[in-house]
């Protein structure tokens, strides 16, 4: 019970420190490169325009830059190593743009426990909440990571 | 590969993302802010039992969004995007996102489709989207 790589539940329900994210358009040209995607409204703020943005736009998954300055105490202990992406939702009450300037919350939600044919593994569910400065919620961003246990092991699936 | 301007349930439309290089997870780690080891460092995959290095999975999920914006053009709005890591995606891999209209509310012009990112026929991702496919409601 104590290993320092085991996950606390006595800290679901809380959340982390809030913090102010800026939307920055360099961040969001660079985050669409490295995804390879060229679409203009990315790029081009007066093309976005024109198709109704107010400026140029984030990709659907930018959200998952949105990190808290230091890493969350529920997270913190554990082995990196172990971690895999597990599921990610976004949903949005309107595009987020560049100059964008949003609170951040991230929540920590709950753990389940999964049992799969590689091992056993938990499911660490956290909800990012994002708002604007007059409080309205922008988009709602669940991570869901999988803790994988000691003994599972994915190596056999490497392709060659 | 299909035309955009997916309508009725059944349309289809796919994008191929790839191979993905070492390079192209520096730059997403860099731009995303993930910088566990796992995905860029191999001996530190091995030791984790990885068997090397896997990609973000939320670089494949950015590949599913790429093609809902393809497919239903750069003026839609997506409202809710969910998708689940089924398998990793590893370097030198080229990854096929297929989206797949299920239904079209005619109200509000919402648009529900299915996602899947393939490799060489093995599911790495399932998702589902909601779009509104022209600028609608959300402004």
């Amino acid at each position: 019970m104590s290993d320092r790589a085991d996950i606390d539940r006595s800290l679901i329900g809380s959340s982390a420190a809030p913090f102010a994210v800026e939307v920055e358009k360099g961040a969001i040209r660079r985050f669409a490169e490295a995804i390879g995607d060229t679409a203009a409204i990315y790029f081009d703020e007066a093309f976005a325009r024109s198709l109704g943005y107010q400026g140029i736009v984030a990709p659907p998954t930018f959200p998952t830059t949105f990190r808290p300055p230091s890493k969350p105490a529920w997270i913190l202990r554990l082995d990196e190593g172990r971690f895999l992406a597990g599921e990610q939702g976004y949903r949005y009450q309107r595009p987020i743009y560049a100059g964008d300037r949003l609170q951040c919350e991230l929540r920590f939600t709950d753990v389940q426990d999964k049992r799969s044919s590689k091992g056993s593994m938990e499911l660490i569910i956290q909800d990012l909440i994002v708002t604007s400065p007059s409080g309205d919620v922008v988009c709602v961003n669940r991570r869901v990571v999988i803790y994988r246990g000691l003994s599972t092991n994915l190596a056999r699936e490497a392709s060659s | 590969m299909t035309r955009a301007g997916l309508h009725k349930p059944g349309d289809t439309f796919s994008i191929r993302r790839g191979p993905i290089t070492t390079t192209q997870l520096v730059m997403y780690a860099g731009a995303s802010g993930d910088f566990n080891r796992i995905h860029y460092d191999h001996p530190f995959a091995v030791e984790k039992g990885l068997g090397g290095v896997i990609a973000h999975g939320m670089l494949t999920m950015a590949f599913a969004a790429s093609c809902v914006l393809e497919a239903f053009g750069p003026a839609s709005r997506i409202s809710n995007i969910e998708a689940r890591f089924t398998s990793p995606v590893r370097v030198g891999d080229v990854v096929e996102v297929t989206a797949i209209v299920v239904e079209r509310a005619a109200a509000d012009d919402l648009i529900e489709a299915t996602l899947t990112a393939e490799v060489d026929g093995r599911v790495v991702l399932r998702g589902v989207v909601e779009v509104a496919s022209a600028a609608g409601p959300m402004s």
